[in-house]
């Protein structure tokens, strides 16, 4: 349970970096880095869903 | 550029490459010098290679546990260690008194705001060491720079092989500490080619390039039974 919170969170934190990384103009938004950030969000998803049954989602 | 953290080289250690990319281009454009690593024996020898003036080390390597790299770091040198972690019930064990982290940034992060804590930090630990980064160690006569990796006894070049400079460096880091011959086969053996029988022939060579006179030495001193220190000569 803790790992994956854990590894919920490593992947929030490439894409959530990313983005604002775009935002402050410190990165380009090249169509590899935007395809980082939304495999990031793909694993995140997969990942609430590997969360035991009965926990809060 | 900013010409306060111009000169400063910050070792960054994650396995997560497109996190590293991030934090490395904030880094650049605040005029860091970046130093990246993706696992912590890696991370090991960078830190021996660059002496970076901070280290951001994850918590969560692959080869070695950023716990583990903190402390074998911290062995040789003070340097400042802001820990990076996805895991909120570390946090207390990382900067409480047992890792002694100089700080921790939870994931996920704003990029911003870890540059905001290296600078904070370093701020803080040049402070509390009363000047700007302490490139050169000075013992004595003897002046050692570890980014340009030389030595000069009273102004005068030495040449030093690797190993016997690694050994000057952590004696010279430690002044007055006796350093067990484990803990210099540790420090040194990073290249794998330092045994415990070859420890008293490179600090002989080592004696015979530094001391005014190696038979009867001044500098580094042998502490029987035990290893070696370093002594500023009376």
């Amino acid at each position: 349970m803790s790992s994956i919170v854990h590894e919920i969170r490593n992947e929030l934190a490439v894409a959530v970096a990313n983005v604002e990384a775009f935002r402050d103009g410190v990165l380009e938004p090249t169509p590899e880095r935007l395809g980082t950030v939304l495999s990031a969000l793909e694993r995140v998803e997969r990942l609430l869903g590997e969360l035991p049954r009965g926990e809060p989602r | 550029m900013v010409t306060t953290s111009a000169a400063r080289t910050v070792l960054l250690v994650d396995d997560e490459p497109a996190l590293v990319d991030v934090l490395e281009s904030y880094l650049h454009d605040d005029g860091f010098t970046v130093v990246r690593a993706n696992d912590g024996p890696t991370a090991l020898e960078r830190f021996e290679q660059h002496r970076p003036d901070l280290v951001l080390l994850d918590i969560n390597l692959p080869g070695l546990p950023g716990t583990e790299v903190l402390r074998r770091m911290r062995a040789v040198r003070d340097v400042p260690i802001i820990m990076l972690t996805g895991r909120v019930d570390e946090v207390d064990r990382v900067v409480g008194l047992e890792l002694g982290a100089d700080d921790y940034v939870g994931k996920p992060f704003s990029p911003r705001e870890v540059v905001a804590r290296v600078k904070s930090v370093l701020r803080r630990t040049e402070q509390r060491d009363g000047s700007a980064v302490l490139r050169e160690r000075r013992v004595g006569g003897i002046a050692i720079d570890p980014v340009a990796h030389e030595v000069r006894v009273e102004g005068k070049l030495v040449t030093l092989t690797p190993t016997q400079f690694k050994i000057l460096d952590v004696l010279a880091a430690h002044v007055g500490q006796t350093l067990t011959r484990d803990q210099l086969l540790e420090h040194v053996s990073a290249d794998g080619d330092v045994f415990d029988r070859t420890l008293d022939r490179h600090i002989a060579n080592l004696r015979a390039r530094i001391e005014p006179d190696s038979g009867s030495p001044r500098y580094i001193i042998t502490v029987f039974g035990v290893g070696y220190k370093m002594v500023v000569p009376s």
